[in-house]
């Protein structure tokens, strides 16, 4: 079984994904912030990381810059979530170091078949 | 007339006969895939051709009949002889427009009730089911609102839109702007049309929202064909009707159009979590909608708002609520209709329903513009469905983005575009998995995006890319033209090996052909004025006495009279055009002539590629069609007629265009029963064209020509004789025109043969000086047989008219002067000897007293305009070196 981190302030959007995600059958851990997501993922790499971008203490551009520098699990694929859509926020996630950037609200099947695209697990 | 519109001409005529030899063909065998299927690629792109220009009549038939043949190639119709005939039919009325093009430029008259009913009788072909799909673009909804229409919501395009632009859109309507849903789907074939739908696409004014899907249904790589459009456009725009009108023009029938209202945006979208919203909630809030409580409503749906995830259905619902309420707040139904849905959790239904328009009640933001643009580099497809399909091509793009990004790569970055990659190979059968590990290993020890970018963009290529046929159109276009010059048969060939034709021609530099006509008209000028040097240099030597001078003038005079003839001769090279310019439409006439007639006919042409000057080939144009008719009409027999006289059961055509010397010799010769000279005798008799004397010693090759006479064919002569003769004056009078003779040589029985002499140009005409009565005129050299000197004793008179015997040949004599009504006698030499031109009219020799001949020079011979225009015996007048005028004498009407 797959490991995903979701990283996002809110707890009704971890819940959400953490919903959709669990029963695509990919078990799930959260983090409220950059910083706490760091912590988790040097202590046990996950597969995936869905990342929120406004977040206190440390937001999701910098967590992704500090992670693609960590050794190990530097090389997991990514996906930006956001409510906020502007194109030049889309450079900056994909230059921090995301693999993609999906706008909310996203569609329960759609966030699964990205999912399964990025980790392979659609064949 | 545009080398474009001329292409399309050339091609389409091509085409057309394509179409019928191929219909011929499915006459024989009427259940050949392989013929319909070309069958309707033809009519196909004959259609798509004639939508570049703005013949909407000529595309309309042409779109009828490809509908039917569609409808054929896939068995929903049936092929039958009235089918073939209706076919036919149509394509000789797109022939007729055509010839109105080729002699207009454009189409003058109006046809478009004949087309309208051509492309019925078509569509009448066609069941009804078929009717049902021609595409149309139609306008649903006005004004007045939604239920008092005839088409309903469910044909309403299935609009996805983000929330946030639904929103706006609506607003825009509300504020009074009409919303237009524009699909506009390019034919498959549109690439070899040259029709560019990106470029249309991306001009399609004030779009709010656009949208491009892919009709691609090749389930794996190898099945697809990248040369067809397998795109579908879509588009959201406020544009006015008249504008899309003007920039679809030429694809019509390739747009649905259809205007949207309002509600039809109001679609709340978001999961639907089977968490229903607390039903106090949605009571109390009713309740102050029912109070007219909009603020108290307001803050319950915003507190509402707060405690939901905003991507759930029911949040988009409250969005919704408070964007109607801040628009339309008078709009309770659609407000409670709304509130309602919380409850429900189905979109509500708006077809019963109409906005309240409150024009610029609230001011409006500006409109989210937003570029939804699916990708359309044909990735790997791979079995997946679509909506897989897309998210792999957001995915792939996505990555390719980001590989493109400047700045500093570290190591994560790189490996993590290379996982996101690596998954979305996974899922496509691991192609290219080992090539990206590699390419990652390299990446990361250059601390470099470009190796995985590379790769990438290969992979993507591996597909190529879309629009590679534009381009292709563009050369083989090119190269066309070219090929159309050399080429010993054009017919329509493949693509391909024109392409490799257009590659490995030299250049071509398109000119105006006024510019060319002015620049001969110059050289012309320069021929003449470069005459005057010899008179300067008899001048300097005769009357200035400096013999050195009139040496050093005539020396340059050498030079400067090789160079212009150069220079003429270049020029005229520019001009030169093939006879396949003529030559091309006869394979489709005979055809069609002797499939009328019941005739069998061989049609052979020979020599297309001998050029000639374009307006001497333009003229040819003509009297050659008639000659042609003639042969078939009345020279080739009937099949049994031909057994019977023991000839080969099919007759034989031959057209030939042969250089000789400074002049094209074209032959039109026939193994039909040729022309009976007793016929024509006493025709010619009867109509009082020759008189008795002459019909006893007349000639048979004199009979034959006598069907060159003037007022010598009539209808009823031609139906009695069943022979040749409709309108031959006419047919020399046009080659004598461009200077061209024309000859007919017929043995009765065995065929006839008719050939027309033409100069290779016309520009400049080489003439004869005489003197007479002190004056000079020029005889052009073509008609001059020869210059005798023929001493007063030689003269004879006989039946009062005065001749001569040359070379055993009686010679009729005629006097310039009396010609010209002088009433002076020619003065003959000091041997008193008469100087005597003899010149050939119309095959026999006649002999012209003059006083004198002079040098012959070449002319530029301008006719003559205004009341001396009507001067009979004159052909023009032209400049001499000297300045003086030489008129020139046409020595056919002089006599």
């Amino acid at each position: 079984m797959k490991h995903i981190l979701i990283i996002d302030d809110a707890a009704t959007v971890r819940l959400y994904h953490r919903n959709i995600l669990e029963a695509a059958g990919y078990s799930v851990d959260e983090a409220i912030n950059g910083i706490e997501a760091l912590e988790k993922a040097l202590v046990k790499p996950y597969d995936l990381y869905i990342v929120d971008v406004n977040m206190p203490k440390l937001d999701g551009y910098g967590f992704l810059k500090e992670f693609r520098l960590q050794e190990n699990i530097k090389q997991a694929p990514a996906i930006m979530v956001t409510t906020e859509a502007g194109a030049n926020d889309r450079t900056l996630g994909y230059a921090a170091g995301a693999n993609l950037y999906l706008t909310k609200p996203i569609k329960p099947n759609e966030l699964v078949a990205y999912v399964r695209l990025l980790l392979g697990d659609l064949s | 007339m545009n080398s474009l519109l001329e292409q399309f001409l050339s091609e389409a005529r091509d085409f057309l006969q394509s179409i019928s030899e191929k219909l011929m063909q499915l006459e024989s065998n009427p259940n050949s895939v392989p013929l319909m299927t070309e069958l309707f690629r033809f009519v196909h792109t004959l259609k798509g051709n004639s939508g570049l220009f703005d013949f909407p009549e000529m595309t309309r038939v042409l779109h009828a009949s490809e509908d039917l043949m569609d409808a054929v190639r896939n068995g929903r119709v049936n092929y039958s002889n009235t089918l073939a005939d209706q076919l036919l039919e149509a394509m000789d009325f797109v022939g007729m427009m055509m010839d109105e093009i080729q002699v207009e430029g454009k189409i003058i008259k109006n046809y478009s009730a004949t087309a309208a009913e051509v492309a019925k009788s078509l569509r009448g072909l066609l069941d009804s089911a078929d009717a049902v799909n021609v595409p149309v673009a139609i306008e649903i909804y006005t004004e007045e609102g939604l239920a008092a229409k005839a088409i309903s919501w469910a044909e309403l395009p299935e609009l996805n839109l983000p929330e946030s632009i639904a929103m706006a859109l609506y607003r825009c309507v509300m504020d009074g702007d009409t919303v237009f849903w524009l699909q506009y789907t390019p034919e498959p074939e549109c690439f070899f049309k040259g029709e560019d739908p990106f470029f249309l696409a991306r001009q399609v004014p004030d779009t709010l929202w656009r949208n491009v899907i892919s009709t691609n249904d090749a389930s794996s790589l190898a099945e697809m064909d990248v040369y067809r459009s397998q795109l579908i456009f879509q588009f959201l725009t406020t544009a006015p009707t008249e504008e899309l009108d003007d920039l679809f023009r030429y694809v019509p029938d390739q747009i649905h159009r259809i205007k949207i209202p309002a509600l039809a945006f109001v679609k709340p979208n978001g999961s639907v979590n089977n968490q229903t919203v607390d039903d106090e909630f949605i009571s109390s809030a009713l309740v102050l909608l029912e109070e007219n409580n909009l603020a108290g409503l307001t803050r319950t749906l915003l507190t509402m708002l707060e405690l939901s995830a905003p991507d759930l259905w029911s949040s988009s619902v409250l969005r919704w609520v408070l964007q109607c309420i801040e628009v339309e707040p008078d709009n309770e139904r659609m407000q409670y209709a709304l509130l309602n849905a919380l409850r429900t959790q189905i979109t509500p239904d708006w077809s019963s329903m109409t906005p309240t328009i409150k024009p610029h009640e609230v001011a409006i933001e500006p409109v989210a513009v937003r570029s939804v643009i699916t990708p359309t580099i044909p990735v790997i497809s791979s079995g997946l469905p679509d909506e897989l399909l897309q998210i792999f091509h957001t995915v792939v793009n996505t990555q390719r983005e980001i590989l493109s990004l400047p700045g500093k790569w570290s190591a994560g970055r790189l490996q993590s575009v290379a996982a996101t990659l690596l998954g979305c190979y996974r899922t496509i059968n691991h192609v290219y998995e080992i090539e990206t590990e590699a390419a990652l290993q390299l990446a990361l020890t250059e601390k470099s995006p470009l190796p995985l970018l590379a790769l990438l963009e290969a992979a993507l290529l591996d597909v190529a890319v879309v629009n590679t046929p534009e381009s292709e159109i563009i050369e083989s276009l090119g190269g066309r033209e070219n090929a159309n010059r050399g080429s010993e048969d054009v017919v329509s060939v493949g693509r391909r090996s024109e392409d490799a034709a257009g590659a490995s021609q030299s250049k071509t530099l398109k000119v105006d052909q006024e510019k060319i006509d002015r620049l001969m008209n110059l050289i012309g000028e320069m021929v003449v004025a470069k005459n005057a040097l010899p008179y300067l240099a008899n001048r300097a030597e005769t009357v200035f006495g400096v013999r050195e001078l009139a040496r050093e003038i005539k020396s340059q005079y050498a030079v400067i009279n090789r160079v212009a003839e150069e220079m003429q001769d270049t020029i005229m090279q520019v001009r030169m055009m093939p006879m396949s310019f003529i030559f091309q439409r006869f394979p489709r006439m005979v055809r069609d002539i002797s499939r009328k007639l019941g005739k069998e006919v061989e049609l052979v042409l020979e020599g297309e590629n001998t050029e000639a000057d374009k307006n001497i080939v333009e003229a040819l144009s003509d009297p050659l069609i008639h000659i042609v008719r003639n042969s078939l009409d009345h020279g080739l027999e009937l099949q049994d007629v031909r057994v019977a006289a023991g000839k080969n059961a099919v007759g034989k055509l031959i057209i030939r265009a042969t250089q000789e010397s400074d002049r094209v010799l074209i032959e039109i010769i026939d193994d039909g029963n040729g022309i009976d000279p007793t016929v024509i005798k006493n025709k010619a008799y009867e109509k009082g064209l020759i008189d008795e004397a002459t019909l006893e010693r007349i000639s048979d090759q004199d009979a034959v020509n006598l069907v060159f006479a003037a007022g010598f064919s009539t209808a009823s002569v031609v139906s009695d004789l069943s022979g040749r003769g409709v309108g031959m004056d006419v047919v020399r009078s046009a080659v004598e025109r461009v200077n061209g003779t024309v000859g007919i040589e017929s043995i009765a029985g065995k065929g006839t043969r008719i050939y027309l002499s033409l100069p290779l140009s016309m520009a400049v005409t080489n003439v004869m000086i005489i003197q007479s009565n002190e004056q000079i005129f020029g005889v052009p050299m073509d008609l001059v047989v020869e210059t005798v000197r023929v001493p007063r004793s030689q003269v004879r008179m006989i039946k009062r008219k005065q001749t001569t015997v040359l070379r055993g040949r009686i010679v009729p004599l005629l006097s310039l002067n009396d010609l010209l009504a002088n009433d002076v006698a020619q003065l003959p030499n000091e041997d008193d000897e008469f100087a005597t031109l003899i010149v050939r009219i119309h095959g026999e020799h006649v002999g012209i007293l003059v006083d004198n001949f002079r040098e012959t020079v070449d002319i530029i011979l301008k006719p003559m305009t205004g009341i001396l225009g009507g001067l009979p015996g004159y052909s023009g007048a032209a400049l001499l070196g000297d300045g003086s005028v030489l008129m020139v004498l046409n020595p056919r009407e002089l006599i």
